[in-house]
């Protein structure tokens, strides 16, 4: 699985930060630093990346098998 | 392939229906993943999933001719953000939205938190007053409208505008056209403010003409994008901020976790707009036809997004009618809309909820709430008076 991050839709909301603490994190700007590799995701953090990208309330994180 | 067609003749519109929604919600979720109105010619989406997926797929659930049910209103809408589709909706949405994200108000967060100190102060000092004018509408009143850069004159109107506004929104019936005049007044309003130099330099509102100036939008937008600024600023936070003193004073033991813990303070403000969602919903209109969970929805209808009754789905929430502050997946609703649409002030109203919530928690021990008289309102769910006394911690 891979995700990815929109940049022009992403606000800074921080709910992915909160469902997968160890792959996403806002920095002090609140630009949003992704912690882990994306592609392929590390495979214990497959669900909590699924349950940020299913939370993200603009749709900026698409998940792709 | 089952293609069965439900149909019902629930009237989600009558006096008793919007002021107590939730049984006849449920009774839609029962009867299907999408079921059709009767009285409004619309297909109601009332289950979690479905709402949810609606939000995701804004190629099959298009904005572009409005979000309301009556087509008449929906015209008067187009253009703006919520009534807007990719690729344009992408770009006015950055315009409109560059002073709202989380990011933007971070510098903003201080002098917030001051205020909703002050107020709780005034407010615990004064006694018996009620919720909704000295509390849930002082709040957003004393703030936002001073970001947005509109002079003094014509706040007086924006309570009332902002409520035919979102009337608008419904059906057109007695609610809706009571409003024309206020709706006639708002845009008038709008018009004016458009003229360069009328809003206060630097505010939001004035970045905003700034943009038509430099052609990044056009001027004709420029009233219904400064319209995106007035009518949903207010309204939606005053029924949040309102339910939320309602169920913290409801719900004492609730109150106390917080108090406890206020680190519980964003996941309770999400339980309160979970539980009590402010907005009722929006529609969408079919640009292909499409089925879900076997009912055919044909190209060309309409589909009336239920945002309220999918926060409140048993087949998504445990005990959903329970207002649970550790509620683990609060922020799983969809009271915001959810996906590209998602509700483009949502950070605003989340620093002043939580602001207000963190002041309580520090200076009030117990809040005190009498009856609470709801709103009939089209799309605003919410309470019109509350008697409310904050006892000092």
């Amino acid at each position: 699985m891979k995700v990815i991050v929109d940049r022009v839709r992403c606000e800074g909301h921080g709910l992915c930060e909160e469902a997968a603490p160890q792959m996403f994190q806002l920095d002090d700007e609140g630009e949003l630093m992704v912690l882990q590799d994306a592609e392929p995701v590390p495979a214990e953090q497959i669900e909590a990346v699924a349950d940020a990208a299913r939370t993200c309330p603009v749709g900026a994180l698409r998940v792709e098998s | 392939m089952n293609t069965t067609i439900r149909r019902s003749s629930i009237d989600l519109y009558t006096d008793e229906a919007v002021l107590a929604p939730y049984g006849p919600y449920r009774e839609l979720r029962d009867l299907g993943p999408a079921v059709w109105l009767e009285a409004h010619e619309v297909w109601a989406v009332a289950r979690y999933d479905d709402v949810y997926a609606a939000l995701h797929d804004h190629e099959t659930f298009a904005s572009g001719t409005g979000v309301g049910l009556s087509e008449d209103l929906n015209k008067v809408m187009a253009g703006s953000t919520i009534a807007s589709d990719p690729p344009y909706h992408d770009h006015i949405r950055s315009v409109v939205g560059r002073p709202l994200t989380p990011r933007a108000l971070r510098k903003h967060r201080e002098d917030v938190q001051r205020r909703a100190d002050e107020l709780v102060d005034r407010l615990v000092a004064l006694g018996e007053f009620d919720g909704v004018t000295d509390f849930a509408q002082a709040f957003p009143l004393g703030l936002v409208p001073d970001l947005l850069g509109w002079p003094e004159e014509g706040r007086e109107h924006f309570l009332a505008w902002a409520a035919a506004g979102f009337n608008a929104l419904g059906p057109m019936n007695e609610r809706a056209t009571a409003g024309f005049a206020d709706l006639q007044g708002m845009l008038g309003y709008l018009n004016e403010m458009s003229v360069p130099g009328r809003l206060c330099p630097g505010s939001w509102g004035a970045q905003l003409v700034d943009a038509a100036g430099d052609g990044t939008i056009t001027r004709e937008i420029l009233p219904t994008l400064l319209g995106d600024y007035l009518t949903p600023s207010l309204d939606t936070t005053i029924a949040t901020l309102s339910s939320a003193l309602w169920l913290l004073g409801t719900h004492p033991e609730a109150f106390d976790a917080l108090r406890a813990d206020p680190g519980l303070i964003p996941n309770a403000f999400n339980e309160v707009i979970r539980v009590e969602s402010p907005v009722r919903g929006f529609s969408r209109l079919l640009t292909e036809d499409h089925e879900i969970g076997g009912v055919k929805l044909p190209e060309g209808s309409r589909a009336l997004l239920l945002y309220a009754s999918a926060n409140r789905d048993e087949r998504r929430w445990a005990n959903p009618e329970v207002f649970d502050v550790r509620r683990a997946d609060a922020a799983g609703h969809v009271g915001f809309g959810h996906g590209v649409h998602g509700c483009v002030g949502q950070g605003l109203a989340r620093l002043e909820g939580h602001s207000l919530l963190g002041a309580l928690v520090r200076k009030v021990r117990r809040i005190e709430v009498g009856d609470a008289v709801w709103r009939p309102h089209n799309t605003i769910h919410g309470i019109a008076k509350l008697p409310a006394v904050f006892h000092a911690a």
